[in-house]
C-alpha cells in the first residue's frame, strides 16, 4: 500500500423527487481514509457538501454491520460494490484505488421507484411478504425443544433461505429485475419447515401472484441475484420454488 | 411496449373465458407458469431435433436409405399431420411466451443504469452469456426455420434448382435429391450454418435453464445438469452442420 488516502472523481445520482428527471452530478472528494466504510465515505461527502451550502445526497442506511438490509447502491454497475456476500456499509474504501470514478445509482426497477437521489422505495418487496410470508394457522404454544425433529441438513437449507435481508439487490443485478431469488428465499424458508408446511401452497401461490401484480420481471436463469446477493442466497431456492409452485397447482385443493 | 403487451395477452384473456380452462390459465399465466410451459415447450422442441437429426443422418448412408425412411414417414398419413400439428403448436407456444415474458422483463425496468457490470466474471459475453443472448438467436432461428419449411416442405426455395428432385409427374418427390439442391445453394448454407449455430448458442443456456426452471436443482448433480445441457446443445447443432458440409462437397 503506497498510501491509505485516496483522491476520488464520485459520479452521483441526484434527483429531488420522485416526478424529478434526475441526473449525475460529479463531486471531488480528497484524502478518503481506505480505512472508512463506503457510506463513511458518503458521510464526508455530505459533510463538505452541507458545508458548502448544498443539499446533502441522500441515501439508505440504518444497521451499518450488514443485517438490515437497508443500504442499497449501485456501485460501478454492480449492487452492493465489487465484493461478493458484502452490504454497501460492509464495503471499505481499500477496495478502490487513488484517482478512481465512481459511479454511484439508485437500485433501477419499476417497482422500486425513486423517493430520493438514492433512496428506492421498496414496499414492494413489504406487500409481497403480505401476501403469504407468515405462518397463521395456530401452531400452539412454543413446543420443548427437540419435540419436533427437524433433521440438520433441512435446518441449514431453511436458515440459509432465512439469510435473505430483503435489501433488494437480486432485483437491481437482474437484467430482468425479476425479484425471483427473494421471493423464493421467503418460500424455501417456510415450505422447508413443519410449522410452514401447513399453508405451502396457498402460499407459493400467493406470493407469486403478488410478485407478479408489483411488475417484477420473469427469471431467465441467468444467476446474476446469486452472484449479488450480500447473504449468498442460492439459485437453488428457485429451483424450490418452481417445484412448490407446480407442486401448488398440479395436485393442492387450495 | 404497453400497446404490445396488451395485445399479446390477449389469447390468455380469450382462453381465461373459456368455461373449465379458467384456473388453468390463470396458474400458468403468472411468471412462473410462463416459465414452465417455456420450458416444457423448449424441451418438446430439443426431443423433435434429437429424432429429426436421427433422420437426417440417414443421408449418408445413401440415397435409397434415406429416401425408403422418407417415404414411411410420408406413408404415416394422418399421423404426421397430427405430429406436424403439435410441433407447430409447440413453436407457436414458446415463441409467444419468449415475447410475453421479454415484454414482462422489459417493462420491469425503464431506466437503464449507467454503468452495467456483472458479478459472475463473465467478460465476453453480455452478463449471463448465453442467456443474454436468447432473444437475438430465437430470432435467427426463427428466420432459418421459416426459410427451412419453404425450402424443404413447400419446395419453393428462393434460387434453388429442384429440376433433380423431379419425378415423372414434374412433383419434387425424390427427397434426397432436395436436400442436396437446397444445401448445395451458397446463401441457403450459410443461412442454415447461421441458423445452426445459433441454435447451439440457444440450447447451451437453454437445456440446462429448461431444467432449472422445472425444478432439477441438486447440488451434487448440476455440474452434470449444465455439461449434458451444453453438450446436447452442441451435439445437435454439430450434427445438422455435418449434413450441410455433407451437401457442400457433394456438389
Ligand atoms: C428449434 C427451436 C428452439 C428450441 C429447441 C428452443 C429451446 C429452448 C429451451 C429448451 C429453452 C429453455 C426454457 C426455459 O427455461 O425458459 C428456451 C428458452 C427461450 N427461447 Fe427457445 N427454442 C427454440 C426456438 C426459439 C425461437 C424461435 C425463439 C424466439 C423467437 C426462442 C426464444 C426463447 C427465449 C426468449 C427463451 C427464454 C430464455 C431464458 O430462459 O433465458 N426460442 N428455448
Ligand atoms: S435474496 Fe439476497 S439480494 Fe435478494 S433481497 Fe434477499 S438478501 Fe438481498
Ligand atoms: S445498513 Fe444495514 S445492511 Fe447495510
Amino acid at each position: 500500500m503506497s498510501s491509505d488516502k485516496l483522491n476520488l472523481t464520485l459520479r452521483v445520482w441526484r434527483q429531488s423527487g420522485p416526478e424529478d428527471h434526475g441526473g449525475f452530478q460529479t463531486y471531488k472528494l480528497s484524502g478518503v481514509s481506505t480505512h472508512m466504510s463506503f457510506l463513511e465515505m458518503l458521510d464526508v461527502l455530505n459533510e463538505k457538501l452541507i458545508a458548502e451550502g448544498e443539499e446533502p445526497v441522500a441515501f439508505d442506511h440504518d444497521c451499518r454491520e450488514g443485517i438490515c438490509g437497508m443500504c442499497s447502491l449501485m456501485i460501478n454497475g454492480q449492487a452492493h460494490g465489487p465484493d461478493r456476500g458484502t452490504t454497501t456499509c460492509q464495503l471499505h474504501m481499500r477496495r478502490f484505488t487513488d484517482g478512481q470514478t465512481i459511479t454511484i445509482e439508485p437500485w433501477r426497477a419499476v417497482p422500486f421507484p425513486v423517493v430520493r437521489d438514492l433512496v428506492v422505495n421498496r414496499s414492494a418487496f413489504d406487500r409481497v411478504i403480505q401476501s403469504g410470508g407468515y405462518v397463521s394457522v395456530n401452531t400452539g404454544n412454543a413446543p420443548d425443544g427437540n419435540c419436533i425433529p427437524v433433521p440438520s441438513s433441512t435446518q441449514e437449507t431453511a436458515m440459509d433461505a432465512a439469510a435473505c435481508i430483503g435489501c433488494g439487490a437480486c432485483v437491481a443485478a437482474c437484467k430482468n429485475a425479476s425479484a425471483m431469488l427473494f421471493v423464493s428465499a421467503k418460500v424455501s424458508q417456510l415450505a422447508t419447515l413443519p410449522q410452514g408446511k401447513a399453508e405451502r401452497s396457498q402460499r407459493v401461490v400467493n406470493m407469486v401472484a403478488a410478485m407478479d401484480r408489483e411488475g417484477f420481471g420473469s427469471c431467465t436463469n441467468t444467476s446474476e441475484c446469486e452472484a449479488a446477493c450480500p447473504a449468498e442466497v442460492s439459485v437453488s431456492h428457485i429451483a424450490r420454488l418452481n417445484r412448490e409452485y407446480s407442486k401448488a397447482i398440479l395436485f393442492s385443493d387450495t | 411496449m404497453n400497446a404490445l403487451l396488451r395485445l399479446l395477452s390477449i389469447p390468455a384473456l380469450i382462453m381465461s373465458r373459456l368455461p373449465g380452462l379458467a384456473p388453468v390459465i390463470r396458474a400458468l399465466s403468472t411468471s412462473v407458469g410462463q416459465k414452465l410451459l417455456m420450458a416444457v415447450s423448449g424441451l418438446s422442441l430439443v426431443g423433435f431435433l434429437v429424432v429429426h437429426l436421427a433422420g437426417n443422418l440417414q443421408l449418408f448412408a445413401g440415397e435409397d436409405v434415406f429416401n425408403a425412411y422418407a417415404e414411411k414417414l410420408h406413408s404415416l398419413g394422418p399421423i404426421l399431420g397430427i405430429a406436424e400439428t403439435g410441433l407447430f403448436a409447440m413453436f407457436a407456444l414458446h415463441i409467444g411466451l419468449a415475447l410475453s415474458t421479454a415484454s414482462m422483463n422489459r417493462l420491469a425496468r425503464r431506466t437503464a443504469y449507467d454503468v452495467r457490470e456483472s458479478k459472475q466474471g463473465l467478460s465476453v459475453l453480455p452478463s449471463g452469456g448465453a442467456s443474454s443472448w436468447m432473444m437475438v438467436t430465437g430470432c435467427v432461428i426463427f428466420v432459418f426455420l421459416t426459410s427451412h419449411i419453404l425450402d424443404m416442405k413447400l419446395k419453393m426455395g428462393p434460387g434453388v434448382d429442384y429440376t433433380a428432385a423431379l419425378d415423372a409427374a414434374g412433383e419434387a418427390t425424390n427427397s434426397f435429391a432436395a436436400v442436396k439442391a437446397v444445401l448445395s445453394h451458397p446463401p441457403h448454407a450459410a443461412l442454415y450454418l447461421a441458423g445452426l449455430f445459433a441454435l447451439g448458442i440457444h440450447l447451451s443456456h437453454g437445456i440446462s435453464s429448461a431444467l432449472q426452471t422445472l425444478g432439477l436443482n441438486h447440488r451434487n448433480w448440476n455440474w452434470l445438469f449444465r455439461t449434458a445441457g451444453v453438450v446436447t446443445a452442441w451435439t445437435i447443432a454439430v450434427g445438422f452442420m455435418s449434413v450441410v458440409f455433407w451437401a457442400l462437397n457433394q456438389s
